[in-house]
Formats: structure tokens, C-alpha cells, sequence
């Protein structure tokens, strides 16, 4: 039997003073860093409407893929998490690949936002986003790729507009919105959204932002920067750090009403797989989508954990279902040098054997 | 030799926090010249810039404290009971060595958001005689009487959230105190030198992963999901009747209020909503498909009467003309019943007229 540690007072001095001398020594380049640039990979605007734009990116030559593909991002956070750095961007990935890509940036809403509802996201942006990219591309159904919350709009939207919709790709995607380990709803369940809502109008992103932070508390708020003191000397890595710290907290306030629709009817109520959504006066039944499925999550994922995206399989309707389970988190499934090596080229196998 | 130690690890903690608050005071200084619009900017994002940064500082400053404290906690030192050392290395600053890493912004937060709600009613209780009574369950009369029911009700909604924000705080503090238990677990498992835990951070790391495996489990209970529902909603109704305060002030100043700016926008969307419905593909499709139903009724109303109508073709031509487009106007525009019972009586008009 032998005692946990192995330390003696002067290893545990000489750590001191190691991590004192770090701090010492880095944090004069922490005050002169610029603010750190995304991967800003041209691109053209194609549509803008309100808030929101719709970017045609460009690769370094043209697409082989005949059939274009539209990214639709959460309402919160931005969506250059998929074109974070050059050397970790999904959207580059895709493009080397072949791929035509289009981005939807939904913008930052304000006051005049308030009232916007599901049905003017879904049915009204996102469709006339899809109109746009059918045109410019002149097919008649596009290729939609959603992320996290936008994977659950584009469910929505393809069941409600399968001709326009010709492969689904849904990443890191909540399906059943009460899976036993999901923390967001369980939180969610006895809060009385209407009140809140008519309280705090749009939600600030900045509240957010505290209830993501306290997913994990310890880890976001406190291990992290621990961390930032070993990459002090290097400024690469520092660069990279304070980019990412950039695009977590650079995120936009949610219009109240459509935060309203989906935490009751999403959230509390999980009405997405009992097939009881309606948007727009239109039923949304998972059962229509006969569309080709890929369907990939994190199995670290916190925020949408693993079962909650796996319950797609059960309640789609096509029979070419296809499910990819990547090892990392919500973020490191764009961000990480394994995702860069296994989900761009996996997406564009998948599309390439189905335009 | 014991002395001369001790002296030696005081020499070296004073040493340390020194160089401690050089680099923050250091970095205060580049942080106060980062900016073009210094304090004011800060002062306008809510904080002055060593408040801003000392929250930001605060992990960083949390790890530096407990790695000082660890230096002298005995731990490492041979002879010391380990369980011991650790129990006084964590419990050395009031029992919570990082418990702003748990709470720390929801502290915060909760805190300015009980400041500023304990500010505005002891504002309200200067301006009105009587206050230092037990003003909450007073008897409302005088012509101050529905103000004072407004604040007895604030008052009420603040002391409930209170309440639960408390409740809240314990089971924060309840993963706090787990997270430690699961750390000496965690040590006691370690019982042969391929395993011992060799550095403090080695050691911090292994109590996050216990203090975030034991706030997962408490954050997933029903306990939890009832006092941060209730929470959220106690907090909302404070705002909800700070809000309707507000309003009557603004209204006594002839100020628009939050109320009416946020009835005009959701006017707004749904007038919206009606044009595009009315501009949509679909109704212009609709509206298509109906003028060439008339055209064909008209074409073959027009073909019965031909033979009868032939001597007064051409007026009958002009009125049929003016009769069609009104037709067709009724057909774009849905008119009331006042309307349609003039266009018909327009219609009979014409009718006399070719004869």
C-alpha cells in the first residue's frame, strides 16, 4: 500500500515557481494580441434579407459536385465555427473536396426581431435561402447540411418542403429532446418560458452564454484558463485560443418569440418525434423525409448528447439512413485535428455516391 | 532545521504573491491603455476595466492561490497524514478553494441582479411615508393605494427569489462539498506507484473531473431542475413587475413604453406576414389560375349570347370590358359584402345599358 502522491516539497517549490514564472513571463503577450481573424474564406453574398445573409463560398477552383449544398446554422452562436481557422474549417474541407457551398448567417437579431416566430425562420428565411441557392445553381433541390439546432429547422423544413430538398445531412442535431442525460432540458422542463419571454423580450446571448458556461462549470469557467497559462510563449496556439474564445462568447441575442416556440414545443414538450410539431399551419412528420439521411454526433457531446441526435434513426422515414458517431464534443467536431481528417471527407463520400 | 524550513516556505509565499500582484498590476496597466475609449468604455459595458479584468483573472488567480497554499499545506512532506494536508489544502479558503469556478458567474449575476433589485426597493421605501413598517403585508389605503400594492407585491416577488436563489446556492455548494469527497475516492484508489498522483496539477485536475462528475449528478435531479425553474421564474416575475412600473412612470413622462414598443413591433410582423402571403409564388399562382377561369366562363357566356347580341355589339363590348375587369378586381381582392352588392348592382347597370 502506497500513499496517491509522490511529491516532496521541492517539487512542489520548483511547480510554483514553474507556473509563477510562466504566468510572469506570457502575460505581456496576452495584452498585445490582436483579435484573432476566422478563417474569412472568400466568399460572395447571394441574398440578404433583414439580418440575415446567404454566402456563396468560394474554393480555389470550381465544384464537381452537381448538386449544391446549403449550411444552416443554430440561431445561436455564429456559423463560422465551420470556418474557424484556415487550418480547421469544415467549409474549406468541403470545398478541396468539391463541394458548392453556401453558408446561412442568420445575423444578430434586435427589437425588431422580437416577433419573429418558427414559421418565419423556417418557412419563410430558410425557404427563400433555398430558393436563392436553387436558382443560382439552377436545380430544382439542393443538398441541406444542419447543425445542431439548425439540423433540427432543416428536419423540419424537408419534411414540409421535400422537393426542394434533395440529400439531408443533420450534424450534432437534438431529435429527442428528453433523453435522460440531457442537462439543457432538464433545466428547461419547470421554467415558464411565456413568462420569461414576455419578461426579457429577445434573450441577451449573454445569458446564454452563463447557462452553457454552467453545462460544466468547473471545466469552462476555471480548468481552461489554467490551461491558457502553458500556451503563454506560443503564439500560435495563443492566436488559436483567443480565436475560439472569440466565437464562443461572440454570439447573438435570440428573437424571443421563436425562443419561446422552441423550448415549449421542442424542449418541454418533445413534440419533434411524437410527429404533434406544426409550423406554419404545416404538420412536421419526421416520417416524410424519404430523402437520403446522414446523420452524424459527438459522443461527448454535453450540449445535444449522443441519444438525442441517434432517436433520428427511429423516426425518419427514408429508407437510405445513414449514422456516423465521431469521437469529441460539440466543438470538436469542427474544430479538431481529427474532425478535419474524418468528417469533410466522410460528408463528401456520402454526398458524391447520391448526387 | 524546522524553523529555518518554515521561514524558508514564508520567504517563498511572499516572494510569490509579489510577483503575483506585479503581473496583475502590470496587466492592469496595458489593459487600461488597450483601449481608445478607456474608462468610459468600460463604464458602458457595465464595469469598470479592473473589475472586468479581475473577473476574467479570477480562474488563473483561483489556481495561483490554492498552488501557494499547497506549498505550505504539509502535503508531500514526509510524516504528514495525506488526508489531512488535503483536507486543509482545500478546505484553506473557507472550504471552497474554487468556488467561483462553480458559481462564480451565476454569483455574480445573481448578486448585481439581488443588488439592484434591493437598491430600487429601498429607493421606493424612501419616497414613501411609512415605509420602514412592515410594508409587505400592510393594509393598502390613501390615494397612494395602488402603488403600494405594487411595491407590497415586488417586495414579495423579490423576497421569493431570494428564497430560491438560496435554495439554488446550496446545492451548488452541495457539489462543491461531493466534489471533494469524490477526490479522496479518487486518491484512495491510487494505492501503487504506477498510478500516484506526481505534480499539483496532476491533483487539480483530478478534483475537477470529481467536482464535475458530482455537479453533473446533482445538476440532473429533480431537486435541481425544481429550484432552477423556480429560480428563473421568481426572477422573471420580479422583472415582470419592475417592468410594469416602468411603464406607468414612462407613461406619467409621456415616454413610449416597453409595452407599447413591443405591441407595435408583433403588429408589425403580422402585417408582414399578410403581404407575403399576398405576394407569395402561390398566390399569384392561385390568383393566375382564377382570371383564366373567368376568361373561360366569360368566353363561353359570350359565345351563348353572340346571336341575340350581335346589333349592339360595340357599347355591349365596352360595358362587358369594364364588367370583366371588375370581375377580375373582386377576384384579386376580396371585397366586403358592401362592396360586392355595388359591383353588382354595377353589373345590372351595364346589363340595362346593352339593352
Amino acid at each position: 500500500m502506497f500513499p496517491p502522491f509522490r511529491l516532496d516539497p521541492a517539487t512542489l517549490l520548483g511547480e510554483v515557481s514553474a507556473f509563477q514564472r510562466k504566468l510572469s513571463a506570457g502575460f505581456p503577450n496576452l495584452a498585445h494580441q490582436p483579435e484573432p481573424e476566422y478563417a474569412n474564406t472568400p466568399r460572395e453574398a447571394v441574398y440578404r434579407e433583414d439580418k440575415l445573409t446567404l454566402w456563396h463560398m468560394k474554393g480555389q477552383g470550381k465544384p464537381t459536385a452537381k448538386t449544391p449544398t446549403l449550411i444552416v446554422y443554430a440561431l445561436v452562436n455564429t456559423v463560422w465555427m465551420t470556418d474557424l481557422q484556415e487550418d480547421r474549417s469544415l467549409v474549406r474541407n468541403l470545398l478541396e473536396q468539391g463541394e458548392d457551398i453556401y453558408l446561412l448567417d442568420w445575423g444578430y437579431p434586435d427589437g425588431a426581431d422580437r416577433w419573429l416566430t418558427l414559421d418565419d425562420y423556417i418557412n419563410g428565411y430558410l425557404d427563400r435561402c433555398v430558393d436563392a441557392v436553387r436558382k443560382a445553381a439552377g436545380v430544382e433541390a439542393i443538398n441541406l447540411l444542419g447543425i445542431c439546432q439548425g439540423g433540427t429547422f432543416s428536419l423540419c423544413y424537408a419534411a414540409t418542403h421535400a422537393s426542394k430538398v434533395k440529400n439531408l445531412v443533420t450534424m450534432v442535431t437534438p431529435v429527442d429532446f428528453q433523453t435522460p442525460d440531457n442537462m439543457l432540458s432538464s433545466w428547461s422542463r419547470e421554467v415558464d418560458v411565456d413568462r420569461f419571454v414576455d419578461t426579457v423580450g429577445n434573450i441577451p446571448a449573454e445569458l446564454l452564454n452563463w447557462v452553457y458556461l454552467t453545462l460544466k462549470p468547473v471545466r469552462l469557467n476555471q480548468q481552461k484558463y489554467v490551461g491558457l497559462v502553458d500556451i503563454l510563449d506560443n503564439p500560435k496556439e495563443l492566436q488559436n485560443f483567443l480565436r475560439m474564445e472569440r466565437w464562443i462568447f461572440d454570439s447573438p441575442d435570440q428573437a424571443g418569440e421563436a425562443f419561446r416556440e422552441f423550448i415549449k414545443e421542442f424542449y418541454q414538450q418533445n413534440k419533434l418525434i411524437k410527429g404533434e410539431i406544426v409550423i406554419g399551419g404545416k404538420p412536421v412528420d419526421l416520417g416524410m423525409i424519404t430523402q437520403p439521411v446522414l446523420n452524424i454526433f459527438a459522443e461527448q457531446d454535453h450540449l445535444v448528447p449522443p441519444d438525442a441526435s441517434r432517436a433520428l434513426g427511429r423516426h425518419v422515414g427514408t429508407t437510405d439512413y445513414t449514422q456516423l458517431a465521431f469521437k469529441g464534443g460539440h466543438i470538436g467536431i469542427y474544430v479538431s485535428s481529427r474532425a478535419q481528417r474524418e468528417v469533410p471527407p466522410a460528408i463528401h463520400q456520402w454526398l458524391s455516391t447520391r448526387n | 532545521m524546522a524553523e529555518q524550513a518554515s521561514d524558508l516556505l514564508k520567504e517563498y509565499q511572499a516572494m510569490a504573491q509579489q510577483s503575483w500582484d506585479a503581473w496583475t498590476r502590470y496587466l492592469q496597466q496595458q489593459a487600461g491603455t488597450a483601449t481608445p475609449f478607456g474608462t468610459a468604455a468600460h463604464a458602458a459595458s457595465g464595469g469598470s476595466g479592473d473589475d472586468l479584468l479581475a473577473r476574467s483573472m479570477a480562474a488563473i488567480k483561483g489556481y495561483g492561490e490554492w498552488l501557494q497554499g499547497a506549498v505550505g499545506s504539509g502535503l508531500g512532506q514526509s510524516g504528514a497524514d495525506w488526508q489531512q494536508s488535503l483536507q486543509h489544502l482545500f478546505g484553506s479558503l473557507g472550504g471552497q478553494p474554487f468556488a467561483h469556478a462553480f458559481a462564480s458567474i451565476d454569483s455574480e449575476a445573481a448578486r448585481s441582479f439581488g443588488q439592484m433589485w434591493q437598491s430600487w426597493l429601498q429607493a421606493s421605501q424612501g419616497a414613501m411615508p411609512g415605509a420602514r413598517f412592515d410594508m409587505e403585508h400592510m393594509a393598502a389605503f390613501g390615494y397612494t393605494r395602488e402603488r403600494q400594492l405594487q411595491q407590497q407585491a415586488l417586495a414579495a416577488a423579490m423576497q421569493e427569489y431570494l428564497e430560491w436563489s438560496g435554495r439554488y446556492q446550496a446545492l451548488i455548494q452541495r457539489a462543491n462539498t461531493e466534489g471533494f469527497e469524490r477526490l479522496q475516492a479518487k486518491l484512495a484508489e491510487l494505492t501503487d506507484t504506477t498510478r500516484q498522483v506526481e505534480s499539483l496539477k496532476a491533483l487539480y485536475d483530478l478534483w475537477v473531473d470529481g467536482a464535475e462528475e458530482a455537479y453533473a449528478q446533482i445538476a440532473l435531479s429533480e431537486e435541481f431542475r425544481h429550484a432552477y425553474g423556480e429560480m428563473v421564474n421568481a426572477q422573471s416575475r420580479v422583472r415582470e413587475l419592475q417592468r410594469q412600473q416602468l411603464d406607468v412612470f414612462c407613461r406619467e413622462l409621456g415616454m413610449p413604453t416597453r409595452s407599447e414598443v413591443s405591441a407595435l413591433g408583433k403588429r408589425l410582423q403580422e402585417l408582414r406576414r399578410e403581404v407575403r402571403v399576398g405576394a407569395s409564388p402561390e398566390a399569384a399562382d392561385e390568383v393566375a389560375a382564377l382570371r383564366a377561369e373567368v376568361a373561360t366562363l366569360k368566353r363561353e357566356l359570350a359565345g351563348r349570347d353572340a346571336p341575340a347580341k350581335l346589333p349592339a355589339k360595340k357599347p355591349a363590348t365596352r360595358s362587358a370590358k369594364r364588367s370583366m375587369e371588375e370581375d377580375e378586381a373582386v377576384v384579386r381582392r376580396p371585397k366586403p359584402a358592401a362592396a360586392v352588392a355595388a359591383r353588382k348592382s354595377v353589373v345590372r347597370g351595364a346589363t340595362r345599358t346593352r339593352k
